[in-house]
């Protein structure tokens, strides 16, 4: 005879009572997620979140209220959650579930693993280290009115990354730099301005205009004769722009005029770029002061931020910010570094300011601060509701797990509006794990195609094995009869090894090199395909992936757009994400008949304008 | 009433704006507005009344109202979580209204201790929205008719076990707005760049398409014949759960009260009868619901009411900001499938 505990089985809800699960984040979902365990039973949770609380997480991270601002996330989310029921036993870890100390034991302890993350280094690491510990992980994502969860089990079902996910598009240098199109150009030229004058300066951040730009199509000898003139004028090629702010005393109206008309007039005059394109127009300082109207602010009757000012209102703006900042820079001191942060307002002033005049030299319709921060800040909408449509469902997924019956578990779509079969939640059947796989596989083996002789250890390291293949902590070993190690994950083992090239240490086309991640545990074979040839920015290449890897669409030829956006791999917001790009594809799933048919949501494209596509930063799958 | 927006403070204060920086960005300005000159009515603080008042009150409306006579029971602690555990024996709605307050001090919360039965047509009139919970079928029928009547929008909503049903009356002439993409002509100045690509849709301007959708009444929704040949054939496309709901709700109506884990082999068998007897009045097939149903659809499960409750919760939104297409007219969700449809019942 059937027994029950409230809605459940006996057997089940004794489970609940006994059982150990972890839960990977604490906010929108977290929230959510944690309410439901609490109240469906579940005695003993851990969850773990880095993150401090915001007031912007206040309209649906529902166990936080504004006194709580700026604590940390998992810590209130437990104390919240234990109003609800005294005697659970939950424990909280302010810290990144990717710190060394969780480990593949601290994994076994739990029957199921929650995830409740907004980035795709978050996800590749429990991703692994779940299968490292054979524990099933209930993955899961929302983007504004959109959702999914999923479940992931070794041997059984895909892991998470078994399916290539569209790496992050980034902009041409030159694009960046000399023939902006859109605005989203110069909001990304905006964020290395910010990153070269206050911040961390990176060579992949360069604001001047690109003498190398080979649709300037400049004979060598001119190329030189440029170089050498552009060098008379004190150019940035020669002087870091930092340096050169330095010089000025970050003199908001020489910054001005620097990069919104001499260098506009330098671009200028590389003349064969603009013979296809209308060309840019440059401000001066003084002429924009003379000719303001005070009735260009207009106010309206919206968020004052959604407002797009006018030049001068934008070039009073810019001034503010810069002083702002340089003062935030002084006191902090020599050496100083800021981070750029969406909330930090004249951080954010700058970007908007120095984005927006950028866009009306090159003749685009500005973008009000709110718009601008959306893309910038890599901002995507929430709700509450959605959030709970999902962990709701998690928490039932997490039940069929733990009743033994795991081949119910299914995907689960949320749809905004109901599909032809009437269905606003989709569940779909889990997929087996691909066989190509480069994590889940038995003996998992890539191969790269880079240049050998200008590829340098620290690029493998950081770029290669940490950012593309999700490692954290990697050791590599040539596989050249001698074992030489390459790179160390012990701190300072390698130093020395960091500014050689791969050539240095007999790497050539055809050398193998063992990667692991102990902490991971999680060995690849990496398969070196030496070439000459890369494109332009292109640093390598994975062989057996096209550039932006996302199936085909089934029928229609509809324009393609929607943002990837920024890297959330740090904990800071990314400054050196390479950019972003607009593109709108489908979400798919693959059928038997290798087929595609499109299920589903997805995830956001910018404010206000929904599609499907793939979240290329991860936030919601 | 939401048309008197216009004599509202049309200025959203910094904090709010600070606040509702997220779904602003999700929903716009105008309807986050709307939202804040609404005032909704939630009778029945149970498992999924709970989840609605907490998704209301986050987005900003005006005001709520929670509404409910019964009183803490041990069980309720564990069902919801806006009752302190400490809570026992207080009224249900009086002991949700502080933890409900906190979500969002902006949002007027008050409690409200009266059944639903006793108050008298009048009442409902100060609301926008009615939203109803743990109700009889009757009492639903009564409340929605007098409502629609009067413009004003009504949910109903309930979770048993793994089951949970939603229902919706937005009135015969419901106007709304949805955003769709502008459509350019590649001649066009586009003026979002100098070489912007040739697309015929600039993904960044949108424009605001007027619409209208019609709902009938809960009555009629219920009382669907299905001897016509028009609804045999539709059968096949008809999902269980309709009828499982008139099981449950004729349970609830000849008991007084739901499926009691405490009882559950009176329980069960009493639901088998109930599903034999409605099935033969409603003249359709016996075999629609099999016996399974019975041991899961007791008490209110945690994770169906965050289900149900975020789909309603998101209803009475829409409905309120006017934006976006309202589910027309139920949904249904299976939490053992994991199974969430939208159907219409009713006349044509």
């Amino acid at each position: 005879m059937v027994q029950l505990v409230g809605p459940l089985r006996k057997e089940l809800a004794d489970s609940l009572s006994t059982c150990k699960v972890l839960v990977v984040g604490a906010g929108g979902i977290g929230c959510e997620l944690l309410k439901n365990l609490v109240l469906t039973g579940f005695k003993n949770i851990e969850v773990i979140d880095l993150d401090t609380i915001d007031v912007s997480n206040l309209n649906r991270q529902f166990l936080f209220q504004k006194k709580h601002v700026g604590k940390s996330k998992a810590q209130v989310a437990k104390e919240s959650a234990l109003q609800f029921c005294p005697t659970a036993n939950i424990t909280a870890y302010h810290d990144s579930i990717m710190n060394p100390d969780y480990n593949v034991e601290f994994f076994r302890q739990f029957v199921l693993v929650m995830n409740a993350l907004d980035n795709r280094a978050a996800r590749n690491h429990v991703n692994r280290m779940c299968l490292a510990a054979d524990i099933p992980l209930i993955e899961s994502g929302t983007a504004g009115y959109l959702g999914q969860v999923t479940v992931i089990k070794k041997g059984m079902t895909e892991c998470y990354e078994c399916q290539p996910k569209p790496t992050q598009k980034t902009f041409p240098g030159c694009t960046i730099r000399n023939t902006p199109s859109e605005p989203i150009h110069c909001i990304v030229w905006a964020k290395y301005l910010f990153n070269q004058l206050f911040g961390e300066e990176d060579a992949d951040q360069e604001v001047s205009p690109d003498t190398a730009d080979p649709e300037a199509a400049w004979n060598p000898e001119d190329a030189t004769a440029r170089a050498t003139a552009s060098e008379k004028d004190g150019d940035v090629k020669r002087v870091s722009t930092k340096e050169w702010a330095r010089s000025t005393g970050y003199d908001p109206v020489k910054l001005f005029n620097k990069l919104f008309k001499d260098d506009i007039m330098y671009l200028l005059t590389m003349d064969k770029l603009w013979k296809k394109r209308k060309a840019p127009t440059p401000l001066d300082w003084l002429q924009l002061e003379n000719t303001a109207c005070p009735q260009d602010e207009a106010p309206g009757s919206g968020l004052k931020d959604q407002q797009v000012l006018s030049v001068w209102g934008l070039c009073q703006m810019f001034q503010h910010s810069v002083e702002t900042l340089r003062s935030q820079l002084q006191e902090k001191g020599e050496g100083a570094e800021l981070v750029w942060d969406k909330d930090d307002p004249p951080a954010m002033d700058f970007v908007t300011s120095a984005a927006n005049l950028r866009m009306h030299i090159f003749s685009m319709n500005m973008k009000s601060r709110f718009d601008v921060k959306s893309m910038a800040g890599n901002i995507i909408p929430a709700i509450a509701t959605t959030n709970a449509v999902i962990a709701g469902l998690i928490v039932l997924e997490g039940l069929k797990i733990l009743s033994g019956e795991i081949e119910s578990c299914r995907t689960i779509f949320l749809n905004k509006c109901p599909n032809l079969r009437k269905k606003l939640l989709v569940p779909c059947i889990l997929d087996p794990p691909s066989a190509n796989c480069y994590v889940c596989v038995s003996k998992p083996e890539v191969t790269v195609k880079l240049n050998v002789h200008k590829t340098m250890v620290l690029s493998l390291q950081d770029r290669i094995l940490k950012e593309r293949f999700g490692m954290v902590a990697p050791d590599v070993q040539i596989e050249d009869g001698k074992g030489t190690i390459l790179i160390s994950s012990e701190e300072g083992e390698t130093d020395a090894n960091n500014n050689k090239f791969l050539s240095d240490f007999g790497i050539r086309n055809g050398s193998r090199l063992q990667v692991d991640d102990f902490l991971q545990d999680y060995t690849l074979l990496v398969n070196v395909l030496h070439t000459e040839e890369l494109e332009r920015d292109v640093e390598f290449e994975v062989v057996g992936e096209a550039p932006d890897k996302a199936p085909p669409p089934q029928t229609n030829q509809e324009e393609v757009n929607s943002i990837t956006n920024g890297n959330k791999d740090s904990a800071q917001p990314s400054t050196s994400s390479k950019g972003q790009q607009k593109r709108r594809t489908y979400c798919y799933k693959r059928l038997k008949t290798k087929t595609f048919s499109r299920v589903g949501i997805l995830i956001w494209t910018e404010p206000g304008v929904y599609s499907m596509s793939y979240c290329n930063q991860g936030a919601c799958l | 009433m939401i048309d008197m927006i216009e004599k509202e403070d049309p200025i959203i204060s910094e904090e709010e704006a600070a606040q509702y920086d997220r779904q602003i960005r999700l929903w716009g300005l105008d309807a986050q507005k709307r939202l804040r000159g609404s005032r909704v009515l939630l009778a029945g603080l149970g498992g999924l009344g709970a989840e609605v008042a907490k998704n209301l009150i986050l987005a900003g409306v005006k005001g709520l109202t929670l509404l409910d006579h019964e009183q803490v029971s041990e069980e309720s602690c564990r069902a919801q979580f806006l009752v302190p555990v400490t809570a026992q024996g207080q009224n249900r709605a009086q002991a949700s209204l502080e933890r409900a307050q906190n979500l969002n001090p902006m949002v007027e919360v008050h409690a409200d201790s009266t059944r639903v039965e006793d108050k008298p047509d009048d009442f409902f009139l100060q609301f926008d929205a009615v939203c109803l919970t743990g109700c009889s079928r009757d009492l639903m029928v009564r409340v929605d008719q007098l409502c629609s009547q009067r413009n004003i929008k009504v949910f109903c909503g309930d979770v048993y076990g793994y089951y949970g049903y939603m229902f919706s009356n937005l009135g015969k002439e419901h106007n709304y707005v949805e955003e769709k993409p502008k459509l350019v002509k590649p001649t066009e100045n586009s003026n979002d760049g100098p070489e912007a690509k040739k697309a015929k849709v600039d993904p960044n301007e949108t424009t605001m398409v007027k619409k209208t959708a019609s709902f009938c009444a809960l009555k009629e929704a219920l009382e669907v014949d299905w001897t016509t040949e028009k609804a045999k054939a539709a059968m096949k496309r008809t999902p269980v759960d309709y009828f499982l709901l008139h099981v449950l709700l004729k349970f609830r109506t000849d008991k007084g009260r739901d499926p009691d884990p405490q009882s559950f082999a009176e329980d069960s068998q009493l639901l088998k009868q109930i599903r034999d007897d409605v099935l033969e009045a409603l003249a359709v097939s016996s075999d629609l619901l099999s016996d399974d149903f019975t041991s899961y659809c007791f008490s209110e499960m945690s994770p169906v009411c965050a289900v149900v409750g975020g789909v309603l919760g998101q209803e009475v939104v829409k409905a309120l900001s006017q934006r976006d297409p309202p589910h027309r007219n139920f949904f249904f969700f299976d939490g053992r499938k994991g199974n969430g449809v939208v159907d219409y019942f009713g006349p044509n």
